[in-house]
């Protein structure tokens, strides 16, 4: 046993942690949140040139090839801002799927360019609901010929607004799931930004869109199972960014607390705030501890279904309470846009569910351990 | 990082072999005793008989205390060594030290770092070889969480201090060998300025034990009557007791860590296996493995929140917060436990009896909840002690004293 980062992952920390602090500050996020302009051209390319798009990829498809945990640190601290836009969404998740179902030529083609951050692609998976999983596709795919046919609404889709392309699940004649790759440009495509208590999600309206059947990421009807496996070694980066996240609202907080002053006295003295950060800790500790470990099972080898949808859980649920006890400290203060609480509010709000809610992924934790009889 | 908890350098492989063929053979016979969670609070002098004797087993070996000298009962092992031990009694539902009833695991770190060398040489090795029974005796009847507010007099009277006073919801069925305890020194000195710690023999003419009936079962108060005990057992210096009691109340509020796990959860689902409501498996109905699932996420957060601070204390950079969140939390989920196991089990969860559900009762899990919740110190002190080391208003964080 041994808690330590490496001297590589010290490394990774400090460069991480000092360019969020002087390229993505706090004053400019709380703007680009609050005209929910969350893709930042600029900010992305800066993050391609550094290599941490593609850091799970290995080094022939222009990735980093580096481990689990070394990338977890980077997301630790890219959480910390938090630093928006698509480089967990495309720079993790949608490379671990084109990785895991492309062809050769689909991976040589798609993997070096958006781990150079020329091609954003953005998974398009459920049409609605809250719930990961296949019965959540509802996407419609006919083929004529070598061309496929796509009609359908993506209601939710994270980070759609600085796609190039889109991975999108749909269901084929014979009801099985598969994955296409669509074109942001191609006719038929329609990205309308949501508003509401949340950023970066927009609405991907599927109108008739006619691609390739070579765009067909995998073998036809096999889509769910792809989409499923490359979530599962995806999902704990996102956790670690939770994690960051959670520790920035953690010290923002205490930090708060030591300067407010209420009834004459600061109000980190009233026992009932001491509370809040208890609580608030707990919430942050126990996803950083979850997701850690599984990021380290997934680098030995080991089983880790469990603990994937364990730390899921886990960070889904300690951001959005995190937020909520910091809440609970900061008061009117923390509800002003131009406060970083409600950068972290409005993210956790929008993570929430993101690949499935809590609930969901606390069962698939129980399935993993103990299987139905 | 490394989270390993099974895998060993091939030292400690060797180890881990002669340990578990060690405890194989010492466990012998042990195989129709209860081994439940409720052992310390129960009378069954049959079980109690055979934890003494192996906890005077491993003491023999310097097991119990593998990381202290050999010359103060230990073994003089490395971390690589304790964790082992640890790891290995955690397959029987043991603790390293509370094999049998004594809060050694407390006592002898502190007498450890705050005894005089003749102190140590002559009190710890019958602590740490596990032939003594030694109680903490701390909570008074008008101090519990407030420890500081001890009355219990200990005044200097020739070579000896001359005590008297009360302690009270301490200790055990069985009697004690040794009483550790915070008294005052100087009844007319300032508050923290007053106190010492004494290493009293639990036979001393004036001290009466009788037994108290609570919720988490047997314990004692304890009455100290014009009790002479010679000067040489204060420890740690006159009035410098409050010191000593940072050590202690650190150890005993999260500070000393665990690498053993809590197997509540593979009890319930154990049960839940081989139960059913109209012939379906309690472990099909969603509502259950709902209610498992919360209490695998937070089981499992308190283990590791209990490896963490081990991890800290044997690197020897303590962590700050950790003991006192542990503390806290644990005991939370401890409490919400209990009311998933009637959620799951219902009444039969009330049920002390191993005919209905095996090895861990729940019964006492859920009886023992709300009463752990202050047991030494309530959750309010943690959390205040949080709140000090996180630096919660105020601008100097308290760092965490060194425990090891």
């Amino acid at each position: 046993m041994d808690l330590r980062l490496n001297e590589d992952q010290e490394m990774f920390k400090k460069v991480a942690g000092d360019f969020v602090q002087a390229e993505a500050p706090t004053t400019m996020l709380t703007q680009q949140f609050l005209k929910k302009e969350t893709f930042l051209p600029d900010l992305y390319a800066k993050i391609a040139g550094l290599g941490w798009l593609g850091m799970l990829m290995p080094e022939q498809y222009g990735g980093a090839g580096l481990s689990y945990l070394d990338c977890g640190v980077v997301f630790e601290e890219l959480g910390r801002g938090p630093v928006p836009g698509p480089v967990f969404s495309s720079g993790v998740l949608a490379a671990q799927i084109v990785l895991d179902g492309g062809s050769d030529a689909q991976k040589q083609e798609l993997l070096p360019a958006i781990c150079g951050g020329d091609a954003i692609v953005i998974p398009a998976i459920g049409d609605h609901g809250a719930h990961w999983g296949p019965e959540t596709v509802a996407t419609t795919c006919s083929q004529s010929g070598d061309t496929l046919t796509l009609q359908g609404t993506k209601r939710h889709v994270y980070d759609a607004g600085g796609a190039t392309a889109f991975l999108c699940a749909v269901r084929g004649g014979d009801g099985g799931v598969s994955v296409v790759l669509v074109d942001r440009n191609a006719p038929g495509v329609t990205v309308t930004p949501h508003t509401g208590f949340m950023v970066s999600v927009s609405e991907v309206s599927l109108d008739g869109v006619q691609v390739p059947a070579g765009n067909l990421i995998g073998s036809a009807g096999a889509g769910w199972e792809l989409l499923d496996k490359a979530a599962e070694k995806a999902i704990p980066i996102l956790c670690a960014y939770k994690v960051g996240a959670c520790q920035e609202v953690y010290e923002f907080t205490v930090q708060y607390t030591n300067e407010r002053r209420a009834f004459g006295q600061l109000i980190g003295r009233f026992q009932r705030v001491q509370d809040h950060c208890v609580e608030l800790s707990i919430h942050m500790d126990r996803a950083r501890m979850a997701t850690y470990e599984t990021l380290w099972l997934l680098d030995e080898g080991m089983p880790a279904e469990a603990g994937i949808h364990e730390s899921k859980a886990a960070a889904s649920e300690g951001y959005h309470q995190a937020c909520s006890y910091s809440h609970m400290v900061h008061a009117g203060p923390g509800t002003d846009y131009l406060h970083p609480l409600m950068v972290h509010s409005v993210l956790a709000h929008t993570l929430y569910q993101y690949l499935g809610t809590p609930d969901y992924h606390k069962r698939r934790m129980v399935d993993a351990l103990y299987p139905r009889t | 990082m490394d989270f390993n908890l099974q895998e060993d350098s091939p030292e400690m492989t060797e180890f881990r072999k002669e340990v578990r063929a060690w405890m194989e053979e010492n466990m012998q016979g042990g195989e129709h005793l209860r081994w439940s969670a409720s052992w310390s609070t129960r009378e069954d002098e049959e079980e109690y008989g055979f934890r003494r004797a192996l906890g005077e087993k491993l003491g023999k070996k310097g097991w119990l205390f593998p990381m202290f000298p050999e010359e103060y009962g230990g073994a003089g092992l490395s971390v690589d060594h304790q964790f082992v031990l640890e790891t290995e009694l955690s397959r029987y539902g043991l603790n390293l030290t509370h094999i049998f009833y004594t809060l050694a695991r407390i006592v002898a770190p502190v007498l450890l770092h705050w005894g005089s060398e003749e102190q140590k040489r002559e009190f710890l090795p019958p602590i740490t070889r596990g032939e003594i029974v030694v109680w903490q005796v701390l909570t008074e009847p008008q101090s519990g969480s407030d420890v500081a507010n001890c009355q219990t007099r200990a005044i200097r009277d020739g070579d000896d201090y001359v005590v008297n006073g009360q302690k009270v919801m301490v200790g055990h069925h069985l009697p004690p060998d040794a009483l550790w305890t915070l008294v005052c020194t100087d009844p007319d000195g300032k508050r923290h300025e007053n106190l010492s710690w004494l290493h009293i023999p639990a036979n001393l003419p004036g001290v009466t034990i009788q037994h108290m009936h609570l919720m988490m079962g047997i314990k004692n108060a304890v009455f100290f009557d014009n009790v002479r005990v010679p000067a040489k057992y204060l420890v740690g210096g006159e009035n410098n007791g409050w010191k000593v009691a940072h050590t202690h109340l650190e150890l005993e509020h999260g500070g000393d860590g665990r690498v053993g796990t809590d197997p509540v959860v593979d009890r319930v689902v154990d049960y839940c296996r081989n139960h059913d409501v109209g012939g379906k498996p309690l472990i099909d109905d969603p509502h259950v493995r709902d209610t498992i699932a919360d209490m695998i996420l937070e089981i499992n957060t308190v283990n590791r929140m209990n490896r963490r601070i081990f991890w800290h204390r044997f690197v020897k950079q303590p962590h700050a917060y950790g003991g006192a969140q542990f503390r806290y939390y644990q005991r939370m989920v401890r409490l919400r436990n209990g009311e998933r196991l009637q959620k799951i089990m219902g009444a039969d969860a009330l049920i002390p009896d191993h005919s209905v559900h095996e090895v861990l009762d729940f019964e006492y899990v859920i009886r023992s909840g709300p009463g752990q919740l202050h047991g030494g110190g309530t959750l309010d002190t943690d959390r205040l002690i949080f709140a000090r080391r996180a630096g919660i208003g105020r601008a100097t964080k308290e760092q965490a004293p060194d425990t090891v």
